[in-house]
């Protein structure tokens, strides 16, 4: 169970990037280089030597990778806003920019020069401690859940929030009504980023035992899409997405011991877990693409 | 062609034609149509009047509830648009139907030899080219081949479109409106074209709306009205009284006391005034062509004219929904050209647009939430301590009021506001943005698509509001509801105001005369 918060953890974040996104009329799926580039702030600022901060150490090093997601979801904000570019190319691409980015870093800058295939590891005084002990579980997921909560007053309660959901029922009432639709976009977008950078640094400040990058990307990659997965089953919810999350993280965690247990192939098990995810984020995909369809 | 013989028997005739749209609209009530060949058939008549529906029977777009068609004396059933083109019946759209990516000879072959044989042999684009050569040097039209569709300016599109229509083999051609996006110059084009058309023993139908082009274009004219054929004339025997006459009914206006002096209304300062404005469309185009404007305090001015005359987009500039290319708009003595529409609701304009489900109201969110659009920044429904933050209780007990005051039935506050049907949506919108107690109210077709409750309703508080000292502006296509609610009536016609009567001097006949483009003397 704890384990399976672990993955959880991140997922959750991804996902109310998406969300957020739909939210607003957006399809942005940028949430997957967002999480590259604030995992690459966590190992910068959490492996710099601040430890005379203390535990602000680590609230630096989350600012630090939330501002960097935020900066890289403000490009295609601003392409999207100011130039009309769809933003569904330019976050792919900036996806696989921020893939090349973190890469060339990860191996070449802050390579830990003892164990060249990854970062260096970030510092005693930026890491969250495991809760459960045995487990990967960290204090990193009370930092998701707040997150997702904080979204979930600012979606529901908040004019912003009202004014992101106007807009995605439609430009033509939102301008009506008077929102700002140039501001709103960007502010979901930016929203979005903060969201995933968060994700990428907990990644790597949170999750034990390396508290670093791999030079393969291996322990921060995928989770950008599959926040997608998490976003249509927890129906672009805050509070469904936590949720969404924890079962996605329990097919996930899950999934990785069938092969030892069981003897089932793991890309089988991929497959089995693509299956209950599309299974269940059909009713969320059809009111999506029939709202698409309808305009 | 022999003329008389043409005369003598139609070519097509439509007998006793009925269209019950799916909604219960009923657009045709029993028309009986001939058309003969080597015609040009002018089809005349408000929005609404049935035009286009009985035009997408003849061209198998639509399906008649009731009544029958010929061709030359047989019965015939069209079960779809192809069944009417191998008749030879081509319709063209408002909107065009050619694939703007293609060039005009793409466009060609897409509709040249369909069939298993064509599909198997390959196109060859050569015997496409030479059969559109010959048929454009024939007509003498000149469309450019290999030019993509959306390269072409819109009076060539349309060139292209006719020529695909004849390339299919249409001896029936059915034109929707096709001067409305036409310069003049391309207009007077199309007229030439069509009447060589008919002369080579083709029959023209020309839907329009515009008296003008009727009595330049065409041979006969037959005007519809609310579904009935309203009269039939030949056009050299028509005047364009006659033919307004007949578009818009007769004489019987009942004329209401007016409950407020007109000399009153004029004396005030007006409370909205547009000056010189001009704006242009989607497409870049001007569609209001400076327009002049003066509302005062406790009247309704009635805006009338067939819509497409640049009604909308004048609405959507004053409002804040569309820019202003030149001209100014001052509201209340505070200067609101090209500002933003929150910035225009706060100095004392409401809204209420024509295309409800759209603009004002968000139908996938729920009904309190829809009370709360354009309020969504006052600080009345938000926390007490927090700022910026929405107090849903106050919206909810706002949105209850509302649903009480205005006889809205609704289920559940909870519900979508989709669920609400299209009266009672429109009483949403006007019950929320009279709580923003406005001293200018902008209202487009304020009762299109309601029920006879609703609409009245509505006109009674629109009465209301000009009772109470508010300045109405009422833009609507229904000429019925323009002489029943105005005190002033301002015609537009091409994006300009060809006259402001007041209601004692308002005829019908004038104001159909100045809809259809003609200056009233």
């Amino acid at each position: 169970m704890a384990e399976t918060l672990s993955y959880s953890m991140p997922l959750a974040l991804t996902g109310l990037t998406f969300a957020i996104g739909i939210r607003t009329g957006l399809f942005n799926i940028g949430s997957e280089g967002q999480v590259y580039m604030g995992a690459l702030a966590a190992v910068a600022i959490g492996s710099a030597s601040l430890s005379y901060a203390g535990h602000a150490h680590i609230a630096l090093t989350l600012i630090g990778s939330a501002l960097i997601g935020m900066l890289w979801a403000l490009i295609p904000a601003l392409l999207k806003v100011y130039r009309g570019v769809h933003e569904v190319l330019s976050t792919i691409m900036l996806n696989w920019t921020a893939y090349y980015i973190t890469m060339y870093i990860s191996s070449q800058v802050l390579v830990d020069p003892a164990r060249p295939e990854k970062t260096l590891s970030v510092l005693e005084s930026s890491r969250f401690s495991t809760i459960v002990p045995g487990t990967t579980l960290t204090g990193g997921i009370f930092i998701s859940i707040a997150t997702a909560l904080a979204y979930y007053f600012l979606i529901s309660r908040s004019v912003l929030g009202y004014e992101i959901s106007l807009l995605g029922s439609g430009i033509d009432v939102a301008r009506y009504a008077g929102v700002n639709v140039r501001k709103i976009m960007i502010y979901s977008f930016l929203l979005g980023g903060i969201a995933s950078g968060i994700a990428g640094g907990l990644l790597v400040i949170a999750r034990p035992p390396t508290y670093a990058i791999y030079g393969t990307l291996g322990n921060i990659w995928g989770y950008g899409f599959e926040g997608i997965g998490v976003a249509l089953i927890g129906r672009n919810n805050p509070i469904g997405i936590i949720l969404a999350s924890i079962l996605y993280g329990g097919i996930k965690n899950g999934g990785r011991f069938m092969e030892y247990y069981a003897g089932i192939d793991s890309d089988l098990v991929k497959a089995i877990n693509g299956l209950i995810v599309i299974s269940l984020s059909m009713p969320e995909l059809f009111r999506i693409l029939g709202r698409l369809v309808r305009r | 062609m022999d003329d008389s013989g043409g005369r003598d028997r139609p070519y097509i005739s439509m007998r006793g034609i009925v269209k019950i749209y799916p909604d219960g609209t009923l657009a045709l009530r029993g028309v009986d149509l001939d058309i003969y060949r080597g015609e040009i058939l002018g089809l005349l008549g408000e929005n609404g009047a049935g035009k286009t529906t009985l035009m997408k029977i003849l061209s198998g777009f639509l399906r008649p509830t009731r009544g029958l068609i010929y061709i030359d004396g047989k019965e015939v059933r069209f079960r779809d648009p192809s069944d009417a083109i191998n008749r030879g019946i081509y319709m063209v759209h408002q909107h065009f139907s050619l694939v703007p990516s293609f060039t005009v000879l793409e466009n060609l072959c897409l509709v040249h030899g369909r069939g298993f044989l064509t599909t198997l042999k390959g196109l060859d684009l050569d015997i496409v080219r030479e059969k559109a050569k010959k048929l454009l040097s024939v007509l003498g039209l000149d469309v450019p081949l290999d030019i993509p569709v959306e390269n072409l300016p819109v009076g060539v599109r349309q060139r292209a479109e006719i020529l695909k229509a004849l390339f299919i083999g249409a001896n029936v051609l059915i034109l929707d409106e096709p001067t409305s996006l036409l310069t003049p110059y391309e207009a007077k084009e199309l007229f030439r074209f069509i009447k060589e058309l008919a002369q080579k023993g083709a029959a023209v139908i020309f839907i329009t709306h515009r008296i003008r082009e009727v009595i330049e274009v065409t041979d006969r004219v037959v005007v519809l009205r609310r579904g009935l054929v309203a009269g039939e004339m030949i056009t050299r025997s028509a005047t364009p009284e006659k033919l307004s006459e007949l578009m818009v009914g007769g004489e019987a206006i009942v004329r209401r006391e007016i409950a407020t002096s007109e000399r009153n209304i004029l004396a005030g300062k007006p409370i909205l005034s547009v000056r010189g404005l001009v704006v242009l469309d989607d497409l870049g185009r001007p569609v209001v062509k400076g327009v002049d404007l003066d509302l005062f305090q406790g009247e309704i001015l009635g805006i009338a004219g067939v819509e497409g005359n640049g009604q909308s987009e004048l609405v959507e500039a004053i409002t804040g929904l569309r820019s202003v290319l030149k001209g100014s708009v001052i509201l209340n003595g505070v200067d609101i050209t090209n500002k933003t529409p929150s910035y225009i609701y706060k100095h004392g304009l409401i809204h209420i647009p024509s295309d409800r489900d759209r603009l004002a109201l968000a139908l996938d969110m729920k009904i309190y939430e829809n009370v709360l659009i354009g309020l969504q920044r006052n600080p009345a429904y938000h926390h007490n301590i927090i700022p910026r933050i929405i107090n849903w209780d106050t919206v909810k007990k706002a949105a209850r009021e509302l649903i009480k005051r205005f006889s809205i039935t609704a289920e559940s506050l909870d519900a979508k506001a989709r669920a609400l049907s299209g009266g009672n949506r429109q009483r949403l919108v006007i019950a929320r943005e009279l709580s923003k107690g406005a001293k200018v109210v902008i209202a487009s077709n304020p009762t299109r698509g309601l029920d006879i409750a609703s609409t009245s309703y509505v006109r009674t508080i629109l009465r209301e509001l000009r009772d109470r000292g508010a300045g109405v502006l009422l833009v609507s296509s229904d000429l019925d509801e323009i002489l029943e609610l105005s005190d002033r009536i301002a015609v537009i016609y091409d994006g300009k105001i060809l006259g402001i009567l007041s209601r004692e001097e308002a005829k019908r006949v004038d104001i159909g005369l100045m809809m259809g483009g003609v200056q009233a003397s």
